[in-house]
């Protein structure tokens, strides 16, 4: 069921081509401010990249969330969804399969343009932090957007919901970033400090809370 | 059945308290001007919205606690269609299978009902918005279920898709909130008139049988 609503989602987004142009877009239009707001060199470049790159993650983030669920409430598809058998967890977890397949696709973009930009090295260990980023933040961030669709303010209140809960991800996941394009390995830290560990067991315990929340938020 | 049904928003009581029974396999019209309440009633009703007081069983289920159960036995239309613009007519009629567990053959077969088959690959944005309305009673009846809660079904349908209503509605318990007197009188065995939020009785068997009598009501 999951599956099926991810497929709808992509598939809608595809034929209409409405977030992936502007995101791409806004990734590309970010990294060229932060090269002359920050005067980047050489130098300066690959030492603000990771503060760069969450910064762009971030809004990236919350454009393709905040739209996972308004567009389904105005239509009225997201009641006609939940009168199906499918149930509230399968339609969370589809809606946020798909939006963080859009920010990968956002990411697929950013990483590339990054090294091309600022000079940052990517290496698999950035790509792998970043992907698991990725989940924790697509799962939260469909929470709030489901929260927030049922508002009239939702524009403004996901912002205020979504950043704070962000944070130990940004923490985290910079943390492995400006280790891993300073060239030090994050194998080499012990286990429990491990960032990659970390975001793996956050991306777990957020995925269980919001499958647990689902219900309650979308359909009560 | 519904006892001391209540519905309020705010301090305001859009609807009841309400007393309503409804047979199997009986067609109700809820008339009413506009605020009366109509909508509200048929949200109850298809468990979209929980009531603020009162009991509704619906089809020998309890509307709150047992609305899983009862969802998979009703179909749904409300004011908007709920459909996906970017994707096609029946591809719309296919991912609504998936959720209900069906496969594609119930879809084409949905699509045939509602008169589409030959608009099948059109994308939704492309259909004019009695098709769409069509193609949101596909949905409806896609998975046959036993209740069918349609709130002004009638919108945007032309003559000929009206008489699709009164197919759709065969064999089937329905309840149907309209403005068109006509139509109620043609597809529905009995009718139930709001005004504010309350039950004004039964306009077919009184001096309200004029429809400025049913759309007079807030």
């Amino acid at each position: 069921m999951a599956l099926a609503v991810a497929r709808k989602d992509l598939r809608g987004e595809l034929r209409g081509r409405e977030l992936l142009p502007a995101l791409a877009q806004f990734v590309v239009l970010a990294l060229i401010i932060a090269n002359f707001a920050f005067d980047l060199d050489l130098v300066s470049g690959p030492r603000l990249s990771p503060g760069i790159l969450w910064l762009v993650l971030v809004f990236a983030g919350l454009v393709a969330f905040g739209r996972a669920f308004a567009t389904e409430k105005e239509s009225g598809s997201l009641e006609a969804m939940l009168l199906t058998p499918a149930g509230p967890a399968s339609i969370f977890a589809g809606k946020a399969l798909a939006s963080a397949a859009l920010l990968v696709a956002c990411e697929a973009v950013l990483l590339p343009s990054m090294a091309v930009f600022l000079g940052s090295p990517i290496s698999v260990a950035v790509v792998a932090t970043v992907l698991l980023a990725t989940g924790g933040m697509a799962t939260l961030g469909c929470l709030f957007a489901a929260l927030a669709a049922q508002t009239r303010a939702r524009e403004l209140l996901l912002p205020v919901l979504a950043l704070p809960i962000w944070v130990p991800f940004v923490v985290v996941g910079g943390r492995a970033v400006q280790a891993a394009m300073t060239g030090q390995s994050l194998a080499a830290l012990p286990l429990s400090g491990q960032p990659l560990v970390i975001l793996a067991d956050f991306d777990i315990l957020f995925l269980v809370v919001a499958s647990l929340a689902a219900r309650f938020v979308l359909d009560d | 059945m519904a006892d001391g049904l209540i519905q309020r928003f705010g301090a305001l009581v859009a609807l009841g308290p309400l007393d309503l029974e409804l047979s199997k396999g009986e067609r109700l019209a809820v008339l009413g001007g506009n605020g009366a309440g109509k909508t509200t009633l048929l949200r109850m009703l298809a468990t979209v919205a929980r009531p603020a007081a009162g009991r509704l069983e619906v089809l020998g289920l309890d509307a709150q606690r047992e609305r899983e159960l009862l969802r998979a036995r009703l179909g749904h239309v409300g004011h908007q269609v709920g459909l996906y613009p970017a994707l096609t007519a029946l591809e719309n009629l296919e991912f609504f299978a998936t959720l209900h567990g069906l496969g594609r053959a119930e879809s084409v077969a949905a699509l045939a009902l509602v008169g589409l088959s030959s608009l099948a690959r059109r994308r939704v944005e492309q259909l004019s918005r009695g098709q769409q309305q069509r193609l949101a009673l596909g949905r409806a009846v896609l998975h046959r279920p036993e209740l069918l809660v349609l709130d002004e079904p009638d919108a945007s349908l032309d003559c000929e898709s009206r008489e699709l209503l009164g197919q759709l509605f065969e064999g089937r318990t329905v309840v149907m909130a309209t403005h068109d007197a006509q139509l109620a009188r043609q597809v529905c065995d009995r009718a139930l008139l709001l005004r504010t939020g309350r039950d004004a009785g039964d306009p077919w068997s009184s001096h309200m049988l004029h429809p400025a009598g049913m759309l007079g009501g807030t």
